[in-house]
């Protein structure tokens, strides 16, 4: 009797086991749930405090980040009709941008149509950008433009600024 | 013996919840029936079951409204009373409605004699001011260009955006709505929905 009663036990904590993973598989595959057109779908990350030697050219690498299941074209999507990803810093506030290299992006085809290839961002992405600024402190305002999409369906165009604190000494 | 029914409802209790966790893991899973090459995206979610505004016009008249074509037509919802229609919220930049457009297009061409007709609203989202000129045109002229490229069959109006409010918003596309003979909303689809199941939303639409 004892010994059925040990078995059960067994049984029920074997169904516990098998079923904390199932749990934690739904929860990651449901995973957070982008709301379009609610949030943005791309945020800044940093850094938003750049020190550069004044006049020099330097590398300034500025980070980004997709909102998790949604992706934007790269700079250079395959299609003419999508819109690529973009920066953008306004002339004439002591800060000057000369280059911008553009991460690659990832192939990715949607679940329908396994032959239509884009090219996208998702999740982290880094621009190299190549910055020049005068002696002193300067507060820029770029802006990043984009186009952010799920599996099924695509957000407008959005342009979001990235406030920069460039300091040349 | 009491032991043992403690131990026989926990069984059971988490067998329902293993039951439970595979009907849901199913059911978010129905759409992902091709990986994406990437696993950067993996976790992208199944936009056509979230909530939206746009679902609040189900069972009632679909918003009426008079757009131009291509052509510069003006052409209103009520010149097709009588008609059970798919009105598509579009965009050229939207990747899903590049792929959706062929199969309304086929859509088109085999329930049009039932008394079916899809209509296409290019909704660009870029609320461009009617004297932006150059903005309008360069805007008509994409339109056009997809219009042509894809074979369309079937209405395409511009000027979706200013639907918006009307329509529930419009946050997304594509974004389709459903209307039967008698001009109410029968099924409103957020994204890009398989084939079938726009025949099904369609044969709704027809009342059969």
């Amino acid at each position: 009797m004892k010994q059925k009663s040990n078995m059960q036990s067994v049984g029920a904590v074997a169904l516990l086991l098998c079923a904390v993973p199932a749990m934690a598989q739904f929860i990651n595959e449901r995973g957070p749930q982008p709301q379009p057109g609610k949030n943005s779908a791309v945020e800044f990350v940093g850094p938003d405090q750049i020190a550069v030697p004044a006049a020099k050219p330097t590398r300034v690498l500025l980070h980004f980040r997709v909102q998790p299941g949604l992706h934007i074209n790269s700079h250079t999507p395959h299609d003419e009709f999508l819109i690529p990803t973009g920066f953008t810093l306004p002339e004439g506030k002591g800060v000057r941008i000369a280059s911008i290299a553009y991460p690659p992006g990832r192939d990715y085809v949607l679940p329908v149509d396994a032959k239509k290839k884009l090219n996208v961002y998702a999740g982290d992405f880094v621009l190299d950008a190549l910055v020049t600024a005068t002696d002193g402190e300067h507060v820029v305002e770029g802006k990043l433009r984009y186009q952010a999409c799920d599996q099924s369906q695509c957000m407008p165009p959005k342009t979001i600024p990235v406030t920069l604190v460039v300091t040349g000494k | 013996m009491k032991r043992n029914s403690v131990v026989l409802g926990v069984t059971l209790a988490l067998l329902a919840f293993f039951v439970w966790a595979g009907w849901a893991n199913w059911s978010s899973r129905k759409w992902k029936t091709v990986q994406p090459h990437s696993n950067a995206a993996a976790s992208s979610h199944d936009a056509a079951t979230q909530t939206s505004d746009s679902s609040s016009l189900m069972g009632k008249l679909a918003p009426d409204f008079a757009l131009q074509d291509l052509n510069g037509q003006t052409v209103r919802l009520a010149d097709f009373r009588g008609k059970a229609l798919l009105i598509n919220f579009w965009a050229t930049w939207c990747g899903p409605c590049r792929i959706e457009t062929p199969w309304l297009v086929e859509l088109q061409n085999k329930h049009a004699a039932e008394g079916f007709a899809v209509i296409g609203i290019s909704s660009e989202g870029e609320e461009l001011k009617p004297e932006d000129k150059a903005g309008l045109a360069r805007q008509r002229a994409a339109v056009q260009k997809f219009a042509t490229k894809m074979k369309v069959n079937y209405p395409m109006l511009l000027g979706g955006d200013s639907l918006a409010s009307a329509y529930g918003g419009l946050d997304a596309m594509p974004t389709s709505f459903y209307v039967d003979k008698s001009g109410k909303v029968v099924a409103v689809q957020m994204g890009m929905a398989p084939e079938p199941e726009m025949e099904e939303n369609i044969r709704k639409a027809l009342g059969k």
